[in-house]
């Protein structure tokens, strides 16, 4: 007991030795969370200053006689004249393995209501993006299980690519899927006991969204059973605009963690047209000069900072982002859109009218692109899928020229034929990816003609019916494609046998 | 308005300059230019006149030590404070003398915007944070 008091005394006898010095300013104005404050004359740009009630703020405008902060927190108890000081500290979030199948604010404060969170680290949410001497290029894939994107738009690891489309195009959709499908890949890899197996974990940014739509997916994850690999860091579109602008900075810091620390991270920032507007919010506040779409000159800066963060280093981890912008009318020529259409390393375009035709995903094949390209792909994947990208987009082309005559060459027939199969094939249902041993022997089958017999309107029960054959009695097989990543031979002839035998057992 | 508030702005910190003779606000100067503001027809007055009025506010607040006291404080101690931060600052500081029963003990001093706190108040709500 006594030494109990012993410590609170030498603490007392610390604080009563010498003076605090403190820099301090008042309140001039206070409106839509930003402050103007007279003062602060040793404040930093970026620093965090304390307001009272506990509020805290972010200088982001450093004038002549008085700095801009934005406030994080509850700004309702704040009034002309308040004190404010400056902590020579910059805004950090609890980073770690303790936050994984929490729900954080962009703070990193749990909002879930499953208690604190015991974490012994603080990372920045500033921080300086990786330069390249560190950096490794991409070359591990990231699977999302979505097999028109793992076998003519693949990921890697360290990859930014964009997932851009019209609201309600199934944007979210892929990348919860995405999620999903790396809980699945951690579990059996954990459970394999295999020491060179890198589990990918994730980290999903609601930015701007109804709290409706972060609570579902929050339970899709969890009816997956991918919360336990997933931090969720919530600024709905309740909170106000500075919680907005901060929380993808805050998540790409979690993110930072797993990657400095030799581990593999997925970010997701949903979405960043949303986390556009709440900067352009800040920024007219501010008074800052107004530039194309009311937005501020460094509004580039703004997302090619956060999305540099994203990499893969050498000797140490990765962090894939997935960015989502959202389009009106599917004007990818707009303002942001081409911002992070040229900031990213390729896109998933997301058509509306594909989306309406019951093509879903809704990938636009001719517009989405991986410049990472067939690096991040498993040689399995390169050789049943490697001609996909060009053949599908022949069968557009075709497509568009047949709808003029009906007078066609068995030639064409066959590639309009093949092209609509392809077409049917890759028509996937929500929140249930693929294994990517699954996807290659399905594409195995296309390749080898045996869904040639089938109707093209039968073609996804067909696939659901080989799927489920696969995985029912062919588990040793899948298992074989897996670990090895590669067709040779013996493994050709084992699938073509495999498939012989579901399609004397498939009746249409 | 904004525009006006802006030009205000920018008259007061010409006017603000002229106000100051080798590093402190001259008295006389301030006299002169608000005699120079009365005489001739400024634009928004009343906006200019407040915004010099801050200036001028923020620039004597740097020559001032304001110290916060609970109990008494001699004229000993006053005078060693005005020597530390009239060495610190550069620039003459006077203090004065404030009483504060909040502060339960000690001193707080603050020059412009810059606050030492060595009272026991400050110290309890700095182990409070701590805590």
């Amino acid at each position: 007991m006594s030494t109990v008091l012993e410590q609170i005394e030498q603490q007392i006898a610390k604080l009563s030795s010498k003076a605090v010095k403190k820099n301090t300013g008042n309140i001039r104005t206070v409106a839509d969370g930003v402050a103007k404050i007279d003062g602060l004359s040793d404040v930093m740009y970026n620093e965090m200053v304390q307001f009272p009630g506990g509020a805290i703020g972010i200088a982001l405008n450093l004038e002549e006689d008085e700095v801009g902060c934005v406030i994080l927190g509850d700004v309702s108890q704040l009034k002309e004249g308040d004190e404010v000081t400056t902590t020579g500290r910059l805004l950090s979030v609890p980073v770690g393995m303790e936050l994984l199948g929490r729900t954080v604010d962009a703070l990193g404060q749990p909002v879930d209501g499953k208690g604190p969170i015991d974490s012994k680290v603080a990372y920045p949410v500033e921080k300086i993006a990786p330069g390249i001497i560190v950096r490794k290029s991409v070359s591990q894939p990231l699977f999302t299980g979505i097999m028109a994107i793992d076998s003519m738009i693949p990921i890697g690891r360290g990859q930014r690519e964009l997932i851009i489309g019209d609201r309600g195009t199934g944007k979210t959709t892929i990348t919860i899927d995405t999620i999903i499908n790396q809980a699945k890949i951690n579990k059996v890899g954990l459970a394999s006991g295999d020491k060179s197996f890198r589990p990918v974990y994730s980290i999903y940014v609601a930015i701007g969204q109804k709290n409706s739509n972060v609570v579902r997916t929050i339970s899709a994850l969890e009816a997956a059973g991918a919360l336990e690999y997933t931090v969720i860091v919530a600024a709905p579109a309740g909170d106000n605009p500075a919680n907005q602008y901060i929380a993808p900075y805050s998540g790409a810091a979690i993110g930072e963690w797993f990657m400095e620390n030799g581990m593999d991270a997925l970010i997701v920032y949903d979405d960043l047209s949303k986390h556009a507007v709440a900067y352009r919010q800040i920024s007219l506040i501010l008074k800052r000069p107004s530039g194309r779409e009311a937005y501020p000159g460094d509004v580039f800066y703004l997302h090619s900072r956060l999305l540099e963060r994203a990499a893969r280093l050498d000797g140490k981890g990765s962090l894939t982002a997935l960015p989502i912008i959202e389009t009106l009318a599917g004007d990818v020529s707009a303002y942001i859109p081409t911002n992070v259409i040229s900031i990213t390393d390729g896109q998933i375009f997301l058509e509306t009218d594909l989306f309406n035709q019951g093509i879903r995903p809704a990938v636009s094949v001719g517009l989405s692109v991986s410049r990472v390209g067939s690096a991040a792909q498993i040689k399995a994947t390169k050789q049943v899928g490697g001609k996909l990208k060009g053949e599908l987009a022949q069968f557009r082309e075709l497509a568009a020229f047949a709808q003029f005559g009906s007078d066609l060459d068995a030639k064409t027939k066959a590639q309009l034929d093949r092209g609509g199969r392809i077409v049917e094939l890759f028509k996937q249902p929500a929140f249930a990816p693929l294994p990517i041993e699954l996807q290659v022997a399905v594409l195995f089958a296309m390749q080898k003609g045996f869904f040639e017999p089938v109707e093209i309107k039968k073609i996804v029960a067909a696939a659901a019916s080989l799927k489920a054959f696969f995985t029912t009695r062919k588990d040793a097989l899948l298992a074989e494609v897996r670990t090895k990543a590669a067709l040779d031979k013996d493994l050709e002839a084992k699938l073509l046998a495999a498939c012989e035998e579901w399609k004397s057992s498939y009746t249409a | 308005m904004a525009s006006h508030a802006k030009i205000a702005q920018q008259f007061a910190r010409q006017l603000f300059s002229l106000s100051v003779e080798d590093g402190t606000v001259s008295a006389e100067k301030v006299g002169g230019i608000l005699e120079y503001v009365e005489k001739h027809k400024v634009a928004n007055p009343v906006m200019v006149l407040k915004a010099y009025r801050r200036l001028i506010a923020i620039e004597l607040a740097k020559g001032i030590a304001l110290v916060d006291h609970a109990g008494a404080i001699n004229s000993a101690t006053l005078a060693a404070i005005e020597a530390a931060m009239t060495r610190k600052y550069g620039r003459t500081v006077k203090a004065t003398a404030r009483p504060n029963k909040e502060l339960l003990a000690g001193v707080r001093v603050q020059v412009g915007d810059d606050i030492y706190e060595s009272s026991v108040a400050g110290q309890l709500a700095a182990l409070a944070s701590s805590v």
